[in-house]
């Protein structure tokens, strides 16, 4: 990418000024928005308000938080959830292996002293997770909070006083508070409902899946150079495979992903026998290649 | 324009917002005024989405908030105040850029819809070997004896919260260290957390209407005597309407509780709403915490005189609040395939199963004690 445009770039979007200007400076960094997205990033920046990113699989979620930080030249700084996730792995641990190694490189005397616990449980020794680099980071930083809903319930309402006043507590240490918050962007595939008060902090964004026009347009700006007569057919067939009554149906990394295929191998058309032979590209399931293989026909035929 | 107008339309779009049934607060009228003072408050594509951030928290509430927003920014014949009104006009005559996104795909096809309920009504009359309906009040006081033996027992789920343990998988760094220099820097062993155990809530959500009553007493009393064993069981009774019945299964006998509960929700002509029901235990209880992390235990026949699509969506719901949804049902047919994820090879035979189907983690018959036999065993198994 040429890397004079993206730096002007980054320089006006870090303090961009209107919807216009912010889906620009996206644009130019590689992720296209449609308005509503573009509203709701560009309102949760003004007003400092984390935003909540919901949608199906692969439209976009987690890379437009990644486009963000590096258009408003930020930190991103990512919190991947998962099940069992806890806060040790959220906020910060011990380096419990130095800290012995500390021990055990001091005399008698030295360990007997009053403030040897103090030092051991000092910033010295203290590692820190994704929140609390967050929190120090301030508006430094774009913090991605990916997945919400894969942890459980606890640990979403621990995220909720976080992001309530960022300001976390390490008892030995003392309080540290954001003097201005990061930017937050939580993502969820909606597996499960969020509790209504992170709901309520945070601004609501649902992501369809992008119109043709506009999916071509990804395709395009993220795989410079294929066809876009090629891209169009493979577009409309992968709308069709989302008309299935798929269990995963393709995202648009998928879309991208069978363009790609079918450039390499030098197809132009996209008729039963191309999709037959490249569908592996765009579904990974097994019931799903099962029920897209019974509706080849349909798939390939419309370019 | 000066500031008060705008400030007074939304005010006024809120409380129909509210109308409709979406939770606007004064909070999220606040931010929408401070969000339209740096948008532009005359571009009614602005305020759409704006507000569509600000008060939707919830994908399925937005067909409703573009059906709102449509009738208030878009509609001339209204009563609202003049000056207000005039705002409006003058938002509206800027209609034309405003494209409101297609809402979610339509009902299913029509033929499809009919074929659905052509099979509900064939189906009214399945297979009636009511087993626990057949049996004498002896036998009756007999199996509940022999149910009261049994246990069940929801699966544990690990918590958060870890504790001090003589084992485990996370290593405890402050014990350990501080251990260490008890002992003068000398590593004796490391010390281990190891998560917490609780066991899952367990939610009974009965349908005590006609047909139903004889396994959902059966299935009470299993409730009844886990009630007694443990605070975290709730229990539900439903009809027409739902009713809570924990606090009264503490208090009374399963008889004297059912008959109370089944005198509040079931009204004889107006049959089995479970889609309404399910709703209600979704917006007034789960979502309070009771639904959260919990084994949501449905037993009905699927029998529903509701409207299929309240049903579709209420089970949607709760199985993305609960932990896992198992249904009971005594008229359960065995089949040769199995349904999706849903247990050992049961056939939906009404419209409502149909429905409920893909959201079902585990389909059990419930007709007799070797059912619930299978349910006990069953339910604590599951992860
Ligand atoms: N609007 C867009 N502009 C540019 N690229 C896009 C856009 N939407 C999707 N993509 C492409 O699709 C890929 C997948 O997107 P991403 O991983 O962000 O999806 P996601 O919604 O986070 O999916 P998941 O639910 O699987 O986490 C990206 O790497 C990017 O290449
Ligand atoms: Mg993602």
């Amino acid at each position: 990418m040429e890397n004079s445009a993206q730096l002007a770039g980054a320089e006006s979007a870090s303090n961009v000024q209107s919807v216009a200007e912010l889906t620009q400076a996206l644009r130019d960094g590689g992720y296209l928005a449609d308005r509503g997205l573009a509203t709701t990033l560009y309102v949760g920046l003004t007003l400092d308000r984390p935003i909540l990113i919901e949608g199906e699989v692969g439209v976009g979620k987690t890379e437009v938080a990644k486009t963000l930080a590096s258009i408003l030249g930020r930190r991103l700084i990512r919190l991947q959830c998962y099940e069992g996730i806890d806060t040790n792995q959220a906020l910060y641990e011990w380096d419990y292996a130095r800290q012995m190694l500390y021990i055990r490189a001091l005399s008698q005397r030295e360990l007997d002293a009053d403030d040897s616990v103090e030092k051991l449980f000092g910033p010295r020794f203290l590692l820190e997770r994704p929140l609390l680099e967050a929190v120090r980071a301030g508006r430094q930083a774009v913090l991605l909070i990916d997945e919400i809903d894969r942890a459980d319930d606890e640990f979403e309402a621990f995220l909720l006083e976080v992001l309530s006043d960022f300001q976390i507590t390490v008892p030995e240490v003392g309080t540290i508070r954001a003097e201005a918050p990061p930017l937050v962007i939580l993502t969820s595939n909606r597996t499960r409902e969020l509790h209504d008060a992170l709901k309520r902090r945070c601004l609501y964004h649902w992501v369809d899946y992008p119109d043709p026009e506009r999916e071509v347009a990804i395709v395009l700006t993220r795989a410079p150079g294929v066809s876009e007569a090629l891209t169009r057919k493979v577009v409309a067939a992968v709308n069709r495979l989302r008309s299935l009554d798929l269990a995963k149906p393709p995202g648009v990394a998928e879309t991208i992903d069978w363009v790609r295929t079918l450039e390499v191998l030098g197809e132009t058309d996209l008729d039963a026998r191309t999709v037959s032979d490249t569908l592996g590209a765009v579904i990974k399931e097994r019931d799903d290649l099962d029920l897209a293989r019974r509706h080849l026909d349909r798939i390939g035929s419309g370019g | 324009m000066g500031e008060a107008p705008i400030v007074a339309v939304l005010v006024d779009f809120a409380g129909h917002l509210r109308r409709a049934g979406i939770a606007v607060g004064s909070g999220e009228v606040l931010t929408y005024c401070q969000a339209m003072a740096t948008l532009d408050p005359t571009d009614l594509v602005d305020l759409y989405w704006a507000g569509r951030s600000i008060v939707v928290t919830r994908r399925e509430q937005i067909p409703v908030y573009d059906r709102v927003f449509r009738a208030f920014f878009l509609n001339e014949a209204d009563d609202r105040a003049t000056p207000v009104r005039t705002l409006v006009r003058a938002l509206a005559t800027t209609a034309s850029v405003l494209q409101i996104p297609a809402v979610d795909p339509g009902p299913a096809n029509p033929e499809e819809h009919q074929a659905r309920m052509g099979l509900m009504a064939s189906t009214v009359d399945i297979l009636r070997d009511k087993s626990f309906a057949a049996c004498t009040p002896e036998e009756l006081a007999a199996l509940r004896r022999i149910m009261a033996t049994m246990r069940l027992a929801p699966p544990r789920r690990r918590t958060r919260r870890l504790r001090p343990a003589a084992r485990g998988r996370t290593p405890d760094p402050r014990r350990t260290v501080r251990e260490m220099m008890r002992r003068h820097g000398e590593l004796h062993a490391l010390r281990w957390r190891a998560r917490r155990h609780r066991p899952r809530r367990l939610v009974l959500i009965l349908d005590v209407s006609g047909s139903m009553a004889d396994y959902s007493r059966a299935l009470l009393q299993f409730a009844h005597s886990a009630t007694r064993a443990t605070d975290r069981v709730e229990a539900f009774c439903f009809g027409t309407r739902l009713t809570r019945v924990t606090p009264a299964l503490r208090r009374r006998n399963v008889d004297d509780a059912m008959a109370r509960a089944a005198k509040a929700v079931v009204d004889w002509e107006g049959g089995t709403r479970i889609g309404d029901c399910l709703t209600a235990f979704v917006r007034d209880w789960g979502r309070r915490g009771l639904g959260r992390g919990a084994i949501v235990v449905i037993c009905s026949d699927g029998l529903d005189r509701g409207d299929p699509d309240v049903l579709a969506t209420a089970v949607e719901r709760l199985s993305r609040l609960c932990h896992r949804i198992v249904w009971v049902n005594p008229h359960a047919q065995p089949a040769g395939r199995s349904g999706r994820g849903a247990g050992p090879g049961y056939r939906a035979t009404t419209l409502g199963m149909m429905v409920v189907e893909p959201y079902v983690d585990l389909l059990v018959a419930g007709q007799d004690l070797r059912g619930l036999e299978e349910l006990a065993v069953r339910l604590a198994e599951l992860t």
